[in-house]
This record gives structure tokens, sequence and C-alpha cells, in this order.
């Protein structure tokens, strides 16, 4: 199929775009199976969205039939009392924003990370190839896991960003709500308190997301803390990059250090956000 | 010496457990486009297993054939891990390594979709 020759405002957006995700987008639009995929696809980087975004969108609209996809992109014409005056502006310009608003889901692909991350090194640590994202549909309200003692976490400082929302939505079937926290801020809790209560929900098999940068205040990476393990005294925990999928272990007090993480990107070299699991009810 | 029916067997024992096999697992089913919410059905009917091993494994092989039958991959997983059920120890920690494995992928995809928002430094 011909590539479309892209509108000016696709081309003002793509000159922001690195030169890898702009051959990204060149191969996505030759693999897109219609002119009307094509169109989308140039609609959503006319409309702003980051690489990782549109090749999520194309990744999504490639088992799609054009009839399939023009529905899944469009506002329903017979329901727009549904919809704010705002959004339907917004939608008829922006299919990636109507495909969301309309209960699409976009699942990150494998190379999502790359397209704005430098590669790690492989000697530094363990990478690995994994996605391991799903799409977050759970409805089942489903009983307290993993242990019956569950103390409620009570909401702290720092104000809720959309990671909370998200963690909600992604772990409602398991009765989660999740209370985020700027670390060592003066709005937020301090990084020992932090690693002290996410520690001991490690321990109960909670996985906790943790935000990564080089001061306070300033988040640029999100990890996962999977599990810690004793030996002795100390505490190792298990931190999983999805962005680089590095699987990395770290000592607790090299964590407290606020010096440097065991991840090859050394920019990131404390922990300054963290989202804390905590149950909604016991069933 | 045969290890005491009431301790784990050696899956169940590795640090990796709950690290780097669970990943391994989640990037199967990714791989394969099993839905969360049929990752977190699984968990919810794995936490049954509470009873002697033969019964956790009828339990597993049998959510295998059955009711996650047309999702390849997880009834794939839930058949391998039926055969390494070797102690009554296992069925209760296999419910447990199943809840973690809904809940980090739960968790993942929410994390990647607010790794977006995030300020890009260009390092």
């Amino acid at each position: 199929m011909t590539k479309p020759s892209l509108s000016k405002e696709a081309q003002a957006e793509l000159t922001r775009w690195p030169t890898r995700a702009k051959r990204l987008l060149g191969e996505l639009l030759d693999d897109a199976a219609t002119a009307l995929q094509q169109e989308l696809l140039q609609r959503a980087v006319a409309a702003g969205h980051t690489p990782n975004e549109v090749h999520a969108f194309a990744d999504q609209l490639r088992g799609m039939a054009d009839d399939e996809a023009f529905a899944a992109c469009t506002l329903d014409q017979d329901a727009p009392r549904d919809y704010t005056v705002t959004q339907l502006l917004r939608a008829e310009a922006d299919p990636l924003f109507a495909f969301e608003l309309k209960g699409g889901t976009l699942e990150p692909d494998d190379d999502e990370a790359p397209l704005t991350a430098a590669k790690p090194k492989a000697d530094v640590s363990t990478l690995r190839r994994i996605t391991a994202s799903f799409v977050a549909d759970s409805t089942d309200a489903l009983p307290a896991v993993l242990s019956a003692s569950q103390a409620v976490l009570a909401p702290v400082g720092a104000p809720s960003s959309g990671l909370s929302a998200l963690l909600y939505e992604a772990t409602r079937a398991h009765g989660l709500s999740w209370h985020e926290a700027e670390v060592d801020d003066e709005a937020g809790m301090t990084l020992e308190a932090a690693v002290e209560a996410a520690g001991e929900l490690l321990e109960e098999g909670l996985p906790v997301p943790l935000g990564l940068g080089n001061t306070a205040g300033s988040t640029g990476r999100l990890v996962i803390a999977l599990q810690v393990m004793r030996s002795g005294r100390s505490r190792a925990w298990q931190l999983f990059d999805p962005f680089s999928n590095e699987l990395v272990w770290a000592n607790e007090a090299d964590l407290l250090a606020r010096k440097e993480l065991p991840f090859s990107n050394k920019f990131y070299r404390r922990i300054t956000r963290i989202a804390l699991p905590a149950r909604r009810r016991t069933a | 010496m045969a290890p005491s029916r009431s301790q784990p067997s050696s899956p169940f024992l590795s640090r990796e457990l709950n690290g780097e096999v669970l990943l391994d697992e989640l990037d199967e089913l990714r791989g394969a486009n099993v839905p969360q919410r049929q990752l977190d059905a699984c968990a919810q009917a794995l936490r049954s297993l509470r009873g002697s091993v033969r019964e956790s494994a009828a339990v597993v092989r049998q959510l295998a054939g059955e009711r996650f039958a047309d999702d390849a991959a997880l009834a794939s997983l839930l058949r391998r891990w039926a055969t390494r059920l070797k102690h009554d120890a296992d069925g209760p920690l296999l419910a447990a390594h199943f809840e973690r494995l809904a809940l980090v992928g739960g968790v993942m995809t929410a994390v990647r979709r607010a790794a977006q928002q995030l300020p890009r430094s260009g390092r």
C-alpha cells in the first residue's frame, strides 16, 4: 500500500520525534492494512500523541477491519449526550482519544521503552524481554488475598496523581486501593518510612510501584518492587524496570543511601515516589 | 532423605519464583493475549487450594481443562504447575504465586500507562 503523505500538522509533530520513532512510524504506516488505518495513525500523530501511544494504537488497529476501526475510533452518533462538547470536538480530530474514550485500551509494546530511552548495557544487570501488561478489564470484586491481617494505610500527604487511579483500576479485582506519596518531599513521607511500609507490604506479597529520580520531587522513571528477601539483618529488594526490562536486586541500605541504584541508567539514583497498596475491605 | 511432606517442593523455594519466573510467565501470557480478567479469575479460582496435594493437582488440572481451556497459554501454565505439586504445602503457595502473577500484571499495565505522563529527562 502506498504510504500516505502526512498532513502539515503531523509533520510538525514529527519534528519532535526521535529518528528511531520516525522510522518506526514509517514501518507502521507501511504495515497498516488499509488507507483508513493509515489515516487514523497519521491523525493520532497530528494530535500530538507520543510515539509509544501511536505504536500501541497501531497494534490495536492492526487486527481490525475498516468498519471495526471506524466504529472504535468514532463517537456514537446516537448517544451524543454521553459526551461533553469538548470531548466530541477533540474526538473528531483525534481518533486515539476517541478510541480510549470508547473504552479502548492501549497496551504498550516491547519496543515502547527504546523509543525514548537508551538501551541499557547488558553487563550491568539482567536484561529481560518482557511485556507484562494486560488489559485492566476486571470487574469481579474479589475477596482479600494473600493474608488475612491487613492494616489499612492512611492516605499520605501528597495529592494522588493519575498513577493511583490507574493502579486502582488495574487491580480492582483484588480489592486494593492505592495511596501515592512523594518521598523526601515536605508534603510526603521520608524515604525511611516509605521503605519500611513498602517492605512490609512486599513481605505480604503485594507489589509496590516506585518512582525514581535524580533528586527529591523529580520522578522520571517508574519501576516495580516485586519482592524482598531477608538475609540475616539485611534485606534485599527485587526491582523491575518495565521500560528498560531490567530485573535487579538492591540492598535496602543502598536504597536508603539515596546515591545510586543498580539499574544501568545511573541518572535515576533514588526513590522519589511510592504507591502503597491497601485493602479496601476484608471479605 | 526425602523431604517432609509439610515442606514445599523445590520450585516453591526458589527465590526467583515471584521474580524472574513470574516475569517469564507474564511474558508468555502477554504474548498469547491472555486478558487480565482471565488471570484475575484464575487467581481467584486457585484460592481454594487448601487440601491434599492430590486434590490440589486435580483442581488445577480441571481448571486447565475446563474453565480456562480457551486460553491455551494459561491452561498450559496451569498444567505445568500441576505437575510440580508434590506436597500438601504446595497448593497454597501456588495460589499465592498466581495471586502475585495477576497483581503484577495489573500493576505493570498501570505503571506503563502512568509513565507516559512523566516528564522526559532525555537521559
